[in-house]
């Protein structure tokens, strides 16, 4: 760039030095070497997050075949022939349940205070205590055509089983090239049509069972004895609205068992729904496995929630105060005690939450004078509440420091402003610094979930890990109950799992579930940061 | 950034309801031997000073003069500033002491108003950045509400510019306009005394001689204490001209006076240049 001197002679160093003069190693001056240091812990902080989720995406991906699998012996081997029938008679016991809790409601009415002794009570009982056995015994054949088929088909798929095993043997083999002993392992053939004979048969004596019980059930629904209170009377009205829907639903049962067809594939298309919105977590069962999420998002989701109902206002009200109202001396007292909270291992967390707080709530829920709070009074030490309630000491530190973080960004200049013109303190507040700084508040908020639903070990502990979809008919009293959560199960089941078994892959999905979700929680929360950020500041 | 504060306006507490109008010779706001201090360290000091009602008084003085703290000490702004205090002396406006204990700083806020260095609407529409200081007070009429904002907006000399936007946010409006909104928001809320902290020192020839002029036309209505850097701008503009110098009151007197013929040698070597 520099013009060549007329006379062409090369420059003088000496006169203007301004040449760079750099220690150099291996042709790297220093500066190269602290770039490349630095680049290269970006680099492999990427490189580890797309190994990670590979690796998820690998294992889990493996669930669906191997489901399909699980799902197609299921068919297969008649089970689910069976489950019809079964789920018919489950539906019986649900309805007799029902009776044995109107029974009990009677007999507490009867025998309240001021009421009668317990023999009269039982007494004044008898006829529909008459009514009940009848209903319960109406149901005796089916069940015993329902064990008698499940032994039937358990035993087909256990024959499947078997040969599947044969089938993993001898493929082991062959990849040792160990072809003689692979040819020596024999690979019985089942001919499921042969062998689901005896159940297709049964249909003939389910119809005549099914024509029986309804014939039974309907003449003894039309006899149904009177309760001497008429507070029951809604009850006993919704009890033969249930038993009238259950006898409706028959025919519909006997049309599901004529059209089964074993040899019905199961699609792909079959095993991921079956994943996502499978309402039955079960593994290691005699009869069948299920692998759905839903009972165990359902759980997570609840605890989050209820998590954040407490952490939100106690995170959010605190940093308002703290970054609003508080002297200097306050603030110095306050914010590294919150602060401080999160110094807790979550396992000692959990431990006061078995010894301390569950005991505590649980004491509490029996006083009289909370009975009106939902659910309450509980036995359940370890619930959704108990989980949340602990939750939430883990969110609040993430939550208030992110929404004093984000409250202290409002420009101070606009709160002048606003003083200036005549505003209290509090309309200050509540008009210009809150709106101003909301989007930093919800992603605070958003980034308490995503640390809420990622945490494990006081789910674990306190939850009460029992896999099920609480009942939400009671409203709001679910929150006493006990459920699972997906970082809870995992942890809990991952150490036992044969690895590569479908049981192993379906915690694999699990997990990938869980990380897209912190992923999106974590994505929106920066997007509404970015999204909204004032302009100025 | 530094954030100077750029203030306009002066303290006006009205009188009560029975109290005679103040005699006309009888100065609006009257400071006395005032002494300042934040925490241990003094800003202000003997400050006695007598602020004219409808006209332009310009504070000015080298940086860290204590012009600005004088300024805060008229509204009271300097109330949210831990350890700030008035260590001596008193302000009153229209006779009254506005640091007794009775006196609520809200109201005292309303009258007397205040403009910033920096222009700071709020992240809102320019209605909303106008009609806030009214909803403060309670006014959810709709069209009284847009009576006002129209009224404050011609009075800030913003109405023709904005007009047909004034649904959009306040933080669309080039620097000038903010600055001239927030004076609009400010006489919104019909304070009597306007205080302006450097109100031009963040902008462009142009848009502060838009200023300039918008307070030769607001000082027939309000009583304005500006505080300026630009020795032009205290001569162009004001009445009446307080020269400061580490935190004491060096010269007080009618503008052509001070520019013309200060009475002390100070006065005379900063209007001159020399120093500041
Ligand atoms: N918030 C504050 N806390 C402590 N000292 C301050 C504060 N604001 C201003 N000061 C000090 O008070 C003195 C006067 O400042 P200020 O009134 O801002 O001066 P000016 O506006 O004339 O430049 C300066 O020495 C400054 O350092
Ligand atoms: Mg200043």
């Amino acid at each position: 760039m520099t013009e060549p001197s007329p006379t062409s002679q090369p420059p003088d160093p000496a006169v203007f030095p301004v040449h760079k003069r750099r220690l150099r190693l291996l042709g790297l001056t220093v500066e190269d070497c602290i770039q490349a240091f630095f680049g290269g812990n970006a680099v492999i902080s990427v490189v580890v997050l797309g190994l990670i989720t590979f690796f998820l995406v690998r294992e889990g991906a493996g669930f669906l075949g191997q489901n399909r699998g699980n799902l197609s012996i299921y068919r297969l081997a008649g089970l689910e022939y069976v489950d019809h029938l079964r789920r018919q008679a489950e539906d019986h016991t649900a309805l007799t349940r029902y009776l044995s809790d109107l029974r009990l409601r009677s007999l507490n009415a009867l025998t309240g205070p001021g009421g009668m002794e317990l023999e009269a009570a039982n007494a004044r009982l008898a006829a529909f205590d008459a009514f009940a056995s009848g209903f319960e015994d109406a149901a005796d054949p089916l069940r015993g055509l329902v064990s008698e088929l499940s032994e039937v088909a358990a035993a087909i798929k256990t024959r499947h089983l078997v040969i599947e095993d044969k089938k993993e043997e001898r493929r082991q083999l062959l990849a040792e090239r160990k072809l003689e002993e692979a040819a020596a392992v024999v690979i019985p053939e089942i001919d499921f049509a042969a062998e689901l004979r005896p159940i297709r048969d049964s249909l003939p004596a389910y119809r005549v069972v099914n024509r029986d019980l309804a014939a039974r059930l309907g003449t003894l629904l039309a006899a149904l004895p009177r309760l001497a209170a008429p507070e029951f009377q809604p009850r006993v009205d919704r009890f033969i609205a249930l038993a009238r829907d259950f006898l409706a639903g028959f025919p519909a049962i006997e049309r599901d068992l004529e059209a089964w067809d074993h040899t019905r594939p199961v699609s792909a298309g079959e095993a991921f729904p079956a994943f996502v919105f499978g309402r039955d977590w079960l593994t290691a069962s005699f009869w069948q496995d299920w692998y759905g999420i839903v009972p165990l998002l359902t759980g997570s989701f609840l605890v989050a929630l209820v998590a954040l109902c407490l952490a939100v206002p106690l995170g959010v009200g605190a940093a308002v105060y703290v970054n609003q109202v508080a002297s200097a001396r306050e603030q110095r007292l306050i914010k590294p005690g919150i602060e401080f909270i999160s110094a807790f291992p979550s396992v000692v967390l959990g431990f006061f939450g078995i010894a301390v707080l569950g005991q505590a709530l649980r004491a509490l829920s029996q006083q009289p004078w909370l009975a009106w709070m939902p659910g309450f009074p509980y036995s359940e030490r370890l619930n959704i509440l108990t989980a949340g309630c602990l939750l939430a000491l883990i969110a609040v530190p993430t939550i208030f420091t992110l929404a004093e973080d984000a409250l202290n960004n409002v420009p101070r200049a606009l709160k002048e402003a606003s003083l200036a013109l005549g505003a209290s303190r509090l309309q200050t507040t509540v008009r210009i610094v809150l709106p101003a700084s909301l989007s930093g508040i919800i992603s605070a908020v958003l980034l308490g979930l995503g640390r809420v639903i990622g945490e494990t070990m006081v789910v674990l502990l306190c939850a009460g890990n029992r896999i099920a979809i609480p009942d939400f008919s009671q409203g709001l009293g679910f929150i006493v109950e006990p459920v699972h959560t997906m970082t809870g199960i995992i942890a809990q089941e991952m150490g036992e799992v044969v690895r590569g078994s479908i049981h192993y892959r379906a915690l694999f999905m699990v997990g990938l579930v869980l990380f897209v979700l912190s992923l999106s929680i974590n994505y929106s929360a920066q997007h509404i940061v970015r999204r909204y950020r004032l302009p100025s500041s | 950034m530094v954030n100077l504060p750029v203030r306009l306006g002066s303290p006006a507490v009205a009188a009560p309801a029975g109290v005679p109008p103040v005699a006309p010779s009888r100065p609006l706001v009257e400071i006395e031997d005032l002494d300042f201090s934040y925490g241990v360290t003094p800003a202000l000091k003997d400050i006695t000073l007598g602020i004219e009602p409808r006209k332009v008084t310009a504070l000015i003085g080298p940086s860290g003069c204590g012009k600005s703290t004088l300024l805060r000490c008229l509204n009271r702004m300097n109330d949210l500033i831990e350890g700030a205090r008035i260590t001596a002396g008193s302000i009153r406006i229209h006779g009254v002491d506005i640091n007794q204990r009775d006196v609520d700083v809200i109201e005292l806020r309303k009258r007397v108003g205040m403009v910033f260095q920096k222009s700071n609407p709020f992240p809102k529409s320019i209605r909303e950045n106008i009609a806030y200081g009214l909803r403060l007070q309670g006014l959810r009429d709709r069209a009284r509400l847009d009576e006002i904002v129209e009224r404050s907006l011609r009075g800030a000399a913003l109405w023709e510019e904005v007009k047909d936007r004034l649904g959009e946010s306040a933080l669309g409006l080039s620097g000038g306009q903010q600055q001239r909104l927030c004076i609009a928001r400010t006489i919104a809320v019909e304070p009597e005394i306007i205080l302006m902290d450097e109100p031009c020192s963040a902008l462009d020839p142009v848009a502060t001689a838009k200023i300039e002029e918008l307070i030769q036309e607001l000082r027939a209505r309000y009583s304005i204490v500006i505080v300026t850097h630009n020795m032009q701008q205290a001569a162009r503009c004001s009445d009446q001209t307080a020269f400061f110098y580490l935190g004491r009151l060096v010269e007080h007197a009618p503008t052509r006076d001070i520019f013309t013929n200060p009475a002390n040698p100070q006065t005379e070597a900063y209007v001159s240049g020399r120093f500041g």
